[in-house]
C-alpha cells in the first residue's frame, strides 16, 4: 500500500510543478490512512489515495463500499467523523476547513442526489456561489499580490447561458427552483453547470451517471471532458465501467470496505468488468 | 387643542364611558356620532373578557395586557407634522407607506389625522379617499350604512365593541361603480406614545364592477411602556368588484396588537389580500372573507416572521355562503429566537354552497430550539359537492439543505438566509405588485438579520 502511494505521488509532482502550482513534490491531491464514521459506525478504514494535478481518477467498488462517504467527507458533511488520517489539497489539510470553504478554495462534489431546495431561483443560487467562491480567489490573488476583478451581473448572466448552451439546457432552467421537479438527467447536468461555473481545481463526481439515458450520459460527459484538464483534476466516482467509456480516467482504483484494495491504470476497469467484484475480492483476499 | 385639554387626557387612564365622552367631545362630533360611541361602549362592558376556555383565546395569554393602565387615546396636542418615518423610512410600515405612486394618502399618528390626500383623477370619477373623521362629517350616509353594521358589526366581540366606542382617525375608501383605480391608496397608521392606545378604522366599500388597491401599514418605535392598539378592518365588495388589499403590521415591541378583518364579496367579485406580521409584542389578527355571492373568490395570503418574544396568533376564516365559491389561502410563517406563533384556520362551508373550491395551506420554518409554531387547520362542510383540501405543516432548515449550499461555496448564514427567502418565495411570487415584492425580500433579510 505505502509503496503504491509514493508511485502515484511522483507522478503528480511532476504534473503539478510543471504547471507551477503547489510547492515541489506535493501532489495536489492526497488522502492518507483516512478513518471516518457516522453515528459510531466506521465507514471509512484507512483510505490512501492520491491525484495529481489535472489527472482523472475513477473510483470503482461495489455498493457500501464507502465510495460516497468518502465523496462526503471530503466536501465536509457535518455527519460523519474524521477519526483518523488526512486530506491534503495542495499541500494544505482541509479538515478543519468548512464545506464553504473548501469549495471556495477550488474543490467540488457533484451530488449523487442533488437536493431540492425550494423557492431559490437557480439562477439566484448561481449568482450567490459563483460570487462567493470568485470573491474568495480573488482574495486570495490580491493578498498574493495579484488583481481582483469582480465579476458584473452581465458577465455573469452571459457565462451562465454559454455553460447551459454547452450543457444543452434550456434558458428556462435558471428561472425554476433549484433542482425542484428536475428529472435525473436535469439534476446531474444542473450539477455539472455548477461545476463549469465555479471552475475548481479538483472535482469529485459521485455516481454523476446514474439515472442518466444514453443522450444524457454523453451531454454530461462532454460537459465533464470539456472542463477536465491540467486546470481541474476528477475523481470519477462509479459503479460501472459504462461512463469510463465516455470519460478516460488515467488511473482506476477499486474500493472495499471502507479502503482502497487496488489501484491500476485504465485496464483496471476492463478486469472488474470481466471479473464483477466478487472476483475481485476472492483475488484481493480475506481482508475485505 | 389647549394645554389644559392635553393635561385632562394625560389624568385619563382606563377604558371609560368617561373616556368615550371626552373622545367625543375633542372632535367636536354630532349627537348620533356620540351616541353611537356610548351604545357600543354598553356593549363592550356587557361582553366578558374573553377567556382561555373559549376556543379562539385557548392559546392567547392576556395576563400582561394592563388596560386599566392605559391612556384610552392621545396625540391631539401635537403640531400636525408629518412623521419622520414617512420622509426618511426607517421602519417597514414607513416604506410600504412612502411610495411615490399613489392614488391617495391618509396619514394618522395616535388618534390624529395629519394627512389626507386623493389623486385629481380619481376623485374627479366620485372616489372618496379620506380619513373616517372627514367621513363622517361628509359622507353621513355611507358611513351610516356601512360603518360597524354588517362587516364587523359593534357588537362582534369585546375588543371590536371597545373599538367601537374608541375609534379615532382611520380611512374610508369608496369606489363607486364601474370604475377601475390601479395606482394603491395608502393608509399609514403610526403609535409615538408609551402607554397610549390606538383604534384606527379601514372601511373599503367597492361598489359594482369597481377596482381598487388599497395598502393599511401599521408602525411605531419601540418604546419602552406598554401600548396597544385595536384595529377594525371592514371590506364591502359588491357584485363584480374587486380589491387588492395590503396589510403591514410593524408595530414596536411594546405593543399589544388586536385586528378583526371582515371581507364580504357579493356575486363574483374578487379579494386579494396580503397579511404581513412582523411587529409587536403581541399580534392576534382575525382574518374573513365572508363569500356571500356566487362565484366570489377570495385569495387570502399571509407572512409573519417572528422573532425575540415575539407572540403572533393569526386566525382565519374562508366563510363559503353561497355555491361556486373560491377560497385559495397560504399563509406561511418563519420564527426565530423564543417566538411563538399560533395559526388556526377554518374553511366553512355552508350548506347548499355546492361546488365550493376551497385551499387553505400553512406553512411554518421554526429557526431556533426556543422558538415555537402551532398550527391547527379545521373543517366545517355543510354541502355535499365540493372540494375542500388543507394543509399544515411545521419544519426546520435541513441540515442537507444547508450543506448543499456550503458546498458551493456559500457561506453557513448566507445559506440560511437564501432557504429562509426562498421559503417565502412562492408567496411572494403570488403578488404581482413589483413594489410589494421588493418590500417583502428586504422585510425578510431585515428579519434573517436580527
Amino acid at each position: 500500500m505505502r509503496e503504491r502511494r509514493e508511485t502515484m505521488s511522483e507522478t503528480s509532482t511532476g504534473i503539478g510543478t510543471s504547471n507551477g502550482h503547489g510547492a515541489t513534490g506535493t501532489p495536489m491531491f492526497q488522502i492518507e490512512n483516512l478513518h471516518a464514521s457516522i453515528e459510531d459506525k466506521e465507514i471509512l478504514k484507512g483510505v490512501d489515495l492520491t491525484i495529481g494535478q489535472g489527472e482523472v481518477h475513477a473510483l470503482m467498488g461495489p455498493n457500501g463500499s464507502g465510495k460516497s462517504t468518502l465523496a462526503y467527507v471530503i466536501a465536509g458533511h457535518p455527519s460523519y467523523e474524521v477519526t483518523e488520517g488526512s486530506v491534503k489539497f495542495f499541500g494544505e489539510d482541509i479538515l478543519e476547513w468548512s464545506p464553504e470553504e473548501r469549495a471556495q478554495k477550488g474543490l467540488f462534489l457533484a451530488f449523487q442526489y442533488p437536493t431540492v431546495i425550494p423557492g431559490v431561483s437557480m439562477a439566484n443560487f448561481l449568482r450567490m456561489a459563483v460570487t462567493n467562491v470568485r470573491n474568495a480567489r480573488a482574495e486570495a490573488e490580491v493578498a498574493a499580490g495579484g488583481e481582483a476583478k469582480p465579476m458584473t451581473p452581465r458577465e455573469f448572466r452571459r457565462l451562465m447561458k454559454e455553460k447551459m448552451a454547452m450543457l444543452k439546457m434550456d434558458d428556462a432552467f435558471a428561472t425554476r427552483y433549484l433542482n425542484e421537479g428536475f428529472s435525473g438527467g436535469e439534476k446531474k447536468r444542473a450539477e455539472i453547470l455548477q461545476m463549469a461555473l465555479l471552475e475548481p481545481r479538483m472535482a469529485v463526481l459521485d455516481e454523476t451517471d446514474s439515472g442518466l439515458d444514453i443522450d444524457a450520459l454523453k451531454v454530461v460527459s462532454e460537459g465533464v471532458n470539456a472542463l477536465a484538464g491540467p486546470g481541474m483534476g476528477v475523481l470519477l466516482i462509479t459503479h460501472y465501467q459504462r461512463l469510463l467509456n465516455f470519460i478516460k480516467p488515467q488511473h482506476v482504483h477499486i474500493m472495499m470496505a471502507g479502503r482502497v484494495v487496488q489501484s491500476g491504470g485504465p485496464e483496471l476497469a476492463h478486469e472488474l468488468e470481466a471479473k464483477g467484484y466478487e472476483g475481485l475480492r476472492a483475488q484481493v483476499g480475506a481482508a475485505v | 387643542m389647549s394645554a389644559t385639554t392635553i393635561d385632562t387626557m394625560a389624568a385619563l387612564t382606563g377604558f371609560s364611558r368617561e373616556a368615550v365622552e371626552e373622545l367625543s367631545r375633542l372632535k367636536g362630533e354630532p349627537n348620533w356620532v356620540r351616541q353611537q360611541r356610548l351604545a357600543a361602549w354598553a356593549v363592550y362592558e356587557a361582553l366578558p373578557f374573553p377567556q382561555r376556555t373559549d376556543e379562539e383565546w385557548r392559546r392567547t395569554d392576556l395576563r400582561a395586557l394592563k388596560l386599566d393602565r392605559l391612556r384610552p387615546f392621545q396625540g391631539f396636542g401635537l403640531d400636525g407634522h408629518v412623521p419622520a418615518a414617512l420622509a426618511d423610512p426607517t421602519d417597514a410600515a414607513a416604506t410600504v407607506t412612502a411610495g411615490d405612486l399613489n392614488a391617495g394618502v391618509v396619514v394618522q399618528q395616535d388618534a390624529r389625522t395629519l394627512r389626507t390626500e386623493i389623486a385629481p383623477e380619481a376623485a374627479a370619477q366620485g372616489v372618496i379617499f379620506t380619513d373616517l373623521d372627514t367621513a363622517f362629517r361628509d359622507h353621513g350616509d355611507l358611513i351610516r350604512q356601512h360603518f360597524m353594521t354588517k362587516a364587523v358589526p359593534s357588537d362582534f366581540g369585546k375588543f371590536e365593541a371597545l373599538h367601537a366606542a374608541l375609534w379615532q382617525g382611520g380611512s374610508f375608501l369608496y369606489v363607486p361603480a364601474g370604475v377601475t383605480v390601479e395606482l394603491p391608496f395608502r393608509a399609514f397608521v403610526r403609535a409615538t406614545e408609551a402607554g397610549g392606545s390606538v383604534f384606527s378604522h379601514t372601511l373599503a366599500v367597492l361598489e359594482e364592477g369597481a377596482e381598487a388597491f388599497l395598502v393599511d401599514a401599521y408602525g411605531s418605535p419601540s418604546l419602552d411602556g406598554q401600548g396597544f392598539t385595536s384595529a377594525v378592518v371592514e371590506h364591502v365588495l359588491a357584485a363584480d368588484a374587486k380589491l387588492r388589499y395590503v396589510q403591514v403590521q410593524d408595530w414596536g415591541r411594546n405593543v399589544w396588537s388586536f385586528m378583526t378583518e371582515r371581507s364580504l364579496l357579493a356575486d363574483d367579485a374578487t379579494l386579494n389580500s396580503l397579511h404581513v406580521t412582523l411587529g409587536a409584542r403581541f399580534s392576534k389578527s382575525s382574518i374573513a372573507a365572508r363569500l356571500q355571492g356566487k362565484n366570489s373568490l377570495a385569495e387570502m395570503l399571509g407572512i409573519y416572521f417572528g422573532d425575540g418574544d415575539q407572540f403572533f396568533d393569526h386566525h382565519t376564516w374562508q366563510l363559503h355562503e353561497s355555491p361556486y365559491t373560491t377560497s385559495d389561502l397560504e399563509f406561511k410563517g418563519a420564527l426565530k429566537g423564543s417566538a411563538r406563533s399560533v395559526y388556526s384556520g377554518l374553511i366553512k362551508v355552508s350548506e347548499g354552497a355546492q361546488k365550493t373550491d376551497a385551499y387553505q395551506q400553512n406553512r411554518n420554518l421554526v429557526l431556533s430550539r426556543t422558538a415555537r409554531a402551532d398550527s391547527i387547520p379545521n373543517l366545517e362542510i355543510g354541502a355535499n359537492d365540493v372540494r375542500c383540501t388543507h394543509g399544515a405543516t411545521i419544519s426546520q432548515v435541513e441540515e442537507e439543505h444547508l450543506f448543499y449550499l456550503q458546498a458551493r461555496g456559500v457561506p453557513r448564514t448566507e445559506a440560511q438566509k437564501l432557504i429562509v427567502e426562498g421559503f417565502f418565495r412562492p408567496v411572494i411570487d403570488r403578488i404581482p405588485v413589483e413594489e410589494i415584492q421588493g418590500f417583502l425580500e428586504s422585510a425578510i433579510a431585515r428579519k434573517v438579520g436580527i
